[in-house]
């Protein structure tokens, strides 16, 4: 995988140009530049109301947008569905997991592409190789599951998470979308999933994560995009930049400095 | 990670310390092993099972037609239909829908098909024709169905509550226009009725055979040894070449095995042959100490043996609180053996006849009022408090309602409490008590040594053996007699069998996918091979056959269909992709569909299943009898509900089990017939129907949680 990453790491999988989005007479988001190679994680913070959950719409396919260039693998792409996203291997992990509860591990694993076996037209589910195989790719990314046919609901929110990460790389994605993953979970957990974010940015996927927490995405970004208000406040590599200025940027600045001054002041 | 790090640390459970396991593929240390009995504990149709034992055995007690061959029949023909649509009703309802039309779909195709095969084009189109149109229609009602709830988000309670008024207008209108009355009879004059009654509703009267009761015996012998095998090969560890910790040779123990095996087969060849008491009294005997042996040697000999057993520096006097539990639980069994001495076996009289009736009035008004106090002094504290003021008055009213219900319970309990009644109920309570508490304290006492597990064991075979001779002494009821007695005999040796095992058995702790997979495929046939058995005997009955007391037993093709709608749904839910499918719809259809999943389609497909299956069941019902009530199948939506809810099946969705809903419909079945067997009021199925509906949801949710506990 190291020599196969290096060759890529020197290519943009995803690359945005100047991206804007208009809904009538709003801007959504107003020329946005960004880029994804693989092997690499490009955190994308904003506070609400930033244009995050817009600009996740046009890297999964839901929106189109209204000007600018979306490149993958340095080619301009428009899609119709997130089908489409889909199928060249863009994968977004929801907010809300995308898993059935009561479900079993490996079924959810296998949800919507179940292994098959058979002779002829009758043909059923291979469950020893869906097993065998969720545990496999499981482990790999480093969730080692106690029990493959536990209910997906037994486990805890971070580890749902990660399975829906090994999901999704399993299935052949080259880009990893992760809409806030750490938003609903406690301090450990949240470092579980951003383990398994790098772990998959590890395997050579470039992985897109969306996050409002610059203490969660400084330990695992690359660079970083940050939005308020739909423009951009700047894209930057890692050595660029502190975590300290992140977060006065992504606060609003001089607005958050104001606000200790006042609560110094209050108490 | 650092989670489940933290597990792996807490959790191993090492067996033994000098073991060396062979590489597993899929298993995982920190899982302790579940046995056989504990997987089937929390799978979703363990209610239901449970359940169908029960009814049939409370029917079977107190019903002198049900349980013979005839009637047996007659139950799962009753069955059928209520099967056959539980089982789509179960599918639809793990994708998370209801369909209130399913059970006016049976009754409308019904009349459709009736009507048309006698006003269409003046003589009526030929059969084939009007079943044809039926199930377009159907098919095309279902996905009316689904793409509505589908497209408008609304609750499929209401669109199919909507087609159901739809459809039973319909229904009479066309009914009482065309026949002048609301039903449609003479269908068996149609053109080409023949193949589809043959179909449909084809009767079979098979011939009693000269080696039909062979078969029987041979298959549950078969499947019992099966079933035997099944479950040590989950339960114990395999003996590996290196551990010859034992002195005795393993040699010996096999030999010992089938010399067991001999005694058992010679067993039951002389009872099957001889008759009379004595006879049976000693075969009897030969057959369950051969049974013992051979399970025991055999199973010494392969599988590993329990490291503590010799006992030595194990402290063997039985502690305290096990000594009590041990105790208690004969008392209770000796106060069961006193029951029938105590109370008069053919005393139909009230119970307590020295009590007068103003005395029993008195205490029912005391029961009432009791239930009231407990009611204000719950509601007292809100007069107080700050809360609105209807709270009170409502918390009064709660409790006058319970104090009524409680004087009508001690009135009824008077009523019907007769001294025979009693009789029953109290040695079946201190029976089932005193086995329970010395089940209890056999595991507790399996804890500390097998020397003391062995000796509660074997108390409680003794106790449960007196237990048997003391039934078959005294019971006034030939069924209870040979029955009961045969039963409670074949516990003893299970229980037996199953103590030996335990005491002198290493248990396995840890999973080996292969031997669990070995296991259940024992089991799986060890179950279905006594099944089939017990079929081929209940379908090959005549009168001069001896099991069917009312002359021929008659196989309609109703129940071959059930059984057949029953397999493919088990396939497809938990075998197939579509099984995932319908599971990930019901549990988060937003998920399924931005995973991929047609999550629409599939509930198209499972409402258009589900009236297909009443279209089938219309017509199959309608051929049965020549003549179909356009109020067919009205209100059965429910049973049918109910018959997957009992069977495991979720109200939300996510979650159940097709076989699950198939012995629900049974237990509602043998409701029907039970009832009337019992000679009892037939509106009694009603109260019946919601008592299993409302223990059977109980018990599913407990399970369920238990099911869902993290691992």
């Amino acid at each position: 995988m190291s020599e196969n990453g290096s060759v890529q790491q020197s290519t943009n999988i995803l690359e945005l140009q100047h991206i804007s989005k208009y809904f009538g007479n709003v801007t959504a988001l107003d020329d946005i530049s960004t880029s994804v190679r693989a092997g690499q994680v490009t955190c994308v913070l904003g506070d609400n109301g930033a244009g995050k959950s817009t600009f996740i719409k046009i890297l999964s396919g839901v929106h189109r947008p209204s000007s600018g260039q979306y490149l993958f693998d340095g080619k301009p792409v428009a899609f119709d569905s997130p089908r489409d996203a889909r199928d060249l291997g863009i994968a977004t992990v929801f907010q809300d997991l995308a898993m059935a509860p009561l479900l079993s591990v490996w079924r959810n694993f296998f949800m919507g592409s179940e292994p098959k076996k058979g002779f002829g037209p009758i043909k059923w589910m291979d469950a020893e190789f869906a097993k065998v195989t969720a545990k496999e790719e499981l482990k790999k990314m480093g969730i080692d599951v106690r029990d493959i046919d536990q209910p997906v609901g037994t486990m805890s929110g971070g580890e749902r998470q990660s399975v829906a990460i090994a999901r999704a790389v399993y299935f052949g994605a080259r880009v990893l979308i992760l809409d806030e993953p750490t938003a609903a979970l406690g301090v450990r957990q949240s470092g579980v999933v951003l383990k398994y974010t790098r772990a998959a940015a590890e395997r050579g996927l470039g992985v897109i994560f969306i996050t409002h927490n610059p203490s969660h995405a400084y330990p695992v970004g690359d660079r970083f995009l940050l939005l308020n208000r739909g423009k951009s406040l700047g894209d930057f590599a890692k050595g660029e930049i502190e975590i300290a200025e992140l977060t006065r940027m992504m606060a609003g600045g001089a607005e958050l400095e104001a606000l200790q001054h006042e609560l110094a002041q209050g108490r | 990670m650092s989670d489940a790090v933290l597990q792996a640390n807490t959790s191993v459970d090492v067996a033994e310390p000098e073991e060396i396991k062979p590489p597993i593929v899929t298993a995982d240390e920190r899982i302790a092993h579940r046995g056989p009995i504990q997987r089937l504990l929390v799978s979703p149709e363990i209610g239901a099972i449970i359940g169908a034992v029960l009814v049939w055995a409370f029917f079977w007690g107190n019903g002198r037609t049900f349980g013979t061959a005839a009637t047996t029949l007659i139950v799962l023909d009753a069955a059928a239909p209520i099967g056959i649509m539980a089982v789509v009703v179960a599918l639809l309802m793990i994708g998370g829908e209801f369909d209130l039309s399913a059970g006016m779909m049976t009754g409308a195709t019904g009349i459709l098909v009736g009507l048309m095969v006698k006003y269409f084009v003046d003589t009526g189109a030929p059969m084939w024709l009007a079943v044809a149109s039926a199930f377009i229609i159907a098919g095309t009602i279902g996905v009316f169905n689904g793409t509505t709830v589908n497209r408008t988000g609304l609750p499929s309670f209401i669109v199919t509550l909507a087609t159901f008024f739809v459809l039973k207008g319909v229904t009479l209108v066309l009914a009482k226009r065309l026949e002048g009355k609301v039903s449609v009879a003479d269908v068996d004059q149609a053109r080409g009725y023949g193949p589809f009654y043959r179909f449909f509703g084809y009767e079979y009267k098979f011939e009693n055979f000269g080696w039909r009761d062979q078969l029987f015996v041979g298959s549950v012998l078969i499947g019992g040894v099966l079933l035997i095998m099944g479950l040590c090969e989950q339960s114990f560890i395999r003996r590996t070449k290196g551990d010859s910790v034992n002195t005795r040779s393993v040699s010996g123990r096999t030999a010992a095995g089938f010399v067991g095996v001999v005694l058992a087969a010679a067993g039951f060849t002389m009872l099957h042959r001889s008759d009379g008491v004595n006879n049976n009294a000693i075969w009897g005997a030969c057959a369950s100490i051969g049974i013992i042996v051979a399970v025991v040697g055999l199973c010494e000999s392969r599988y590993k043996q329990r490291s503590d057993q010799t006992g030595d520096g194990v402290d063997n006097s039985l502690p305290a609180p096990i000594r009590n539990l041990v105790l208690l639980g004969t008392g209770s069994m000796f106060l069961a053996y006193l029951t029938p001495f105590v109370f008069d076996r053919n005393e139909r009289r009230e119970i307590l006849t020295w009590f007068p009736h103003g005395l029993r009035v008195a205490v029912a008004v005391l029961a009432g009022l009791t239930g009231v106090a407990i009611g204000i002094r719950h509601a007292l504290p809100r007069l107080r408090g700050k809360f609105p003021w209807y709270r009170p008055i409502f918390s009064l009213l709660l409790s006058i309602g319970i104090g009524l219900i409680l004087m009508v319970g001690v009135l009824t309990f008077f009523q019907l409490a007769t001294v025979q009644a009693l009789r029953t109920v109290a040695m079946l309570a201190f029976a089932s008590l005193g086995l329970a508490m010395l089940m209890r304290a056999r595991a507790q006492a399996g804890k500390i040594s097998s020397r003391l597990q062995l000796m509660v064991g074997l108390i409680s075979v003794l106790v449960l053996v007196a237990l048997a001779f003391l039934v078959r002494a005294d019971s006034g009821a030939v069924r209870f007699r040979s029955g009961l007695f045969g039963a409670m005999l074949i516990a003893a040796v299970v229980l037996t069998t199953n103590t030996l095992l335990e005491t002198r058995l290493q248990k396995r702790r840890s999973i080996d996918p292969a031997a669990d997979r070995r296991g259940r495929r024992f089991v799986a046939f060890g179950v279905l091979l006594p099944a089939i058995g017990m079929g081929i005997r209940i379908v090959f009955t005549n009168a001069s056959g001896g099991a069917g007391e009312g002359g021929f037993s008659v196989t309609r093709m109703s129940i071959l269909w059930w059984i057949v709608a029953t397999v493919i749904g088990a396939f497809v839910l938990t075998k197939t992709k579509w099984g995932n499918w319908i599971f990930a719809v019901g549990g988060n259809k937003e998920a399924a569909r931005a995973i991929g999943v047609p999550a629409n389609k599939v509930k198209v497909g499972l409402f258009v299943a589900t009236s297909l299956a009443g279209c089938f069941v219309g017509i199959m019902v309608l051929l049965r009898f020549t003549s179909v009530q356009a109020s067919q199948g009205d209100g059965l939506e429910f049973i049918y509900i109910i018959a997957a809810v009992v069977g495991g099946n979720l109200m939300t969705g996510g979650y159940g089990s097709v076989i699950g809903a198939s012995v629900g419909a049974l237990i509602i079945a043998m409701s029907y017939n039970g009832i009337g067997a019992a000679r009892w009021n037939s509106d009694g199925k009603f109260a019946f129907q919601g008592v299993v509906l409302l223990i059977a949801v109980l018990v599913n949710n407990y399970t369920r949680k238990k099911a869902q506990e993290a691992r």
